[in-house]
């Protein structure tokens, strides 16, 4: 018998590897631990939310390059920059923006600059490799030409996958195009490798990719290329809207 | 008093260099493979991982006398994984910029075998003091590994230093290539295994000798 065992049952009473001290022991700390997490988790809930707020409009006004995401911002700074030149729409799937909500309207936002430059911002929910990738992709108003790109929560391997967050990456995406040259809807995708060993013609619609995250930029490329399918008539209507413009001026 | 602080320095120095986790123990290779890309995340890796450790040994170390043995390690992994999600929610709670730095590194840190390790081996048998200061020489000991594999790994891989570059542009010009093999996680095999084998050989280094 281990000296623990002697210790317990000649000097703590009852022995603490008995059935019913071992089911109490049990209980006890499963109690103890799982309040103690509930607690945590509800009474932190509202701070957490606040900040996944500001954080997903941050990524918001990033993604249309309304703030430098190297400069630090405060909470107050994003609120009023997102409140100034931020305007959330609801579309219906023709593309025209709806008053009510009805069965398959997408949500959209709509930017002004203070200079002038405008477009919309199409919010990105898709699978990534190890779970669900969200973020958002900015379109200037002529409603083919990106204008940045932005990742808000993702679970990817950080280093790897996890890059789809970092600076390098996202702005790659700037001034890439959803059409190819026959005007014909493509998406913008992740390439394989770098884009400047892809064929001429397909490297306005490719971001270069990240080495040892393949999937990971197979699985975003696929999820922009249906998100766009489905936002399609959003950005038709912005670039028949565009050419008005420019038969007008003629 | 004197003899209480040499005993807590041999404890520090027996978790920091001579039985170090990772080049002694050979424990926490997985997240040292992982986190090691960059610096800055092996780092804040290290920082978390060297608190949990501490405050889960110091609570498996007052709880000892009490904890049934036939589940003493269910009640230890409660334990550990009540601690790292109330650290991850506290984070997203105040630091919100870091906590997303370090996404699901927070997570895995209860499937980190040295924190279990050390509750295990050493927080069952001592008093709750010697418990805590081992819990952060082992987490030092596991940061100081990191940070040093990290700082080959990013020198070499990425060519930076803290996110810095530091190749000068004309060594780029005259072909100079950063080494693919140590982004991916074979690399860091590599230079683990080095380390294990410079700590556990070389004359001088080793503590096998003396």
């Amino acid at each position: 018998m281990s000296e623990q065992t002697l210790e317990n049952q000649g000097l703590k009473g009852p022995d603490k590897n008995s059935r019913l001290n071992v089911i109490k022991f049990a209980l006890l700390t499963s109690l103890i631990c799982s309040l103690l997490i509930t607690s945590a988790a509800t009474g932190l809930k509202n701070f957490q939310l606040k900040n996944m707020e500001t954080d997903r409009k941050k990524n918001i006004l990033k993604a249309c390059d309304l703030l430098d995401s190297q400069k630090k911002a405060s909470k107050k700074q994003i609120n009023q920059l997102y409140t100034a030149n931020i305007k959330e729409v609801m579309v219906n799937p023709e593309g025209k923006i709806i008053k009510t909500h009805t069965d398959g309207a997408l949500k959209l936002f709509l930017y002004e600059k203070n200079d002038g430059k405008s477009g919309y911002i199409i919010p990105i929910n898709t699978r990534g490799l190890w779970g669900k990738i969200q973020g958002y992709l900015a379109f200037e108003n002529d409603g083919q030409t990106v204008s940045g790109f932005s990742v808000f929560s993702h679970s990817e391997t950080p280093g790897l996958g996890g890059e789809i967050e970092s600076t390098w990456f996202q702005k790659n995406f700037k001034g890439k195009k959803i059409i190819n040259s026959q005007n014909k809807f493509v998406s913008v995708g992740i390439a394989k490798g770098k884009v400047k060993n892809l064929p001429k013609e397909d490297r306005y619609n490719y971001v270069d990719g990240i080495s040892g995250a393949t999937l990971t930029g197979k699985y975003l490329s696929e999820g922009i290329k249906e998100t766009l399918t489905q936002y399609n008539p959003v950005s038709v209507t912005f670039r028949q809207k565009q050419l008005r413009i420019k038969e007008q001026k003629e | 008093m004197l003899a209480e602080k040499d005993h807590f320095k041999e404890i520090l120095i027996k978790g920091i260099w001579k039985e170090n986790p990772v080049a002694y123990q050979v424990l926490g290779i997985c997240s040292a493979l992982a986190v090691t890309v960059k610096m800055s995340t092996a780092i804040v890796m290290g920082i978390a991982l060297t608190i949990v450790t501490a405050f889960s040994s110091l609570i498996i170390s007052s709880m000892r006398k009490h904890i049934p043995s036939n589940i003493r390690i269910i009640v230890e992994l409660a334990v550990i994984a009540s601690l790292v999600i109330v650290t991850d929610q506290i984070l997203k709670a105040f630091l919100y910029d870091i906590s997303k730095q370090l996404s699901i590194f927070v997570g895995l840190i209860i499937t980190n075998c040295i924190v279990l390790g050390r509750a295990e081996s050493f927080a069952l048998a001592n008093p709750p003091a010697d418990s805590f200061v081992d819990g952060v020489a082992n987490g030092i000991g596991y940061s100081l590994i990191l940070v040093c594999v990290a700082f080959i790994r990013e020198l070499l891989g990425s060519g930076k230093i803290l996110g810095f570059n530091v190749i000068p542009g004309f060594l780029v010009d005259m072909g100079y290539q950063n080494m693919g093999l140590m982004v991916l996680a074979p690399g860091a095999f590599f230079i683990i295994g080095l380390l294990v084998w410079l700590k556990n050989n070389l004359p001088g280094v080793s503590h096998e000798e003396n």
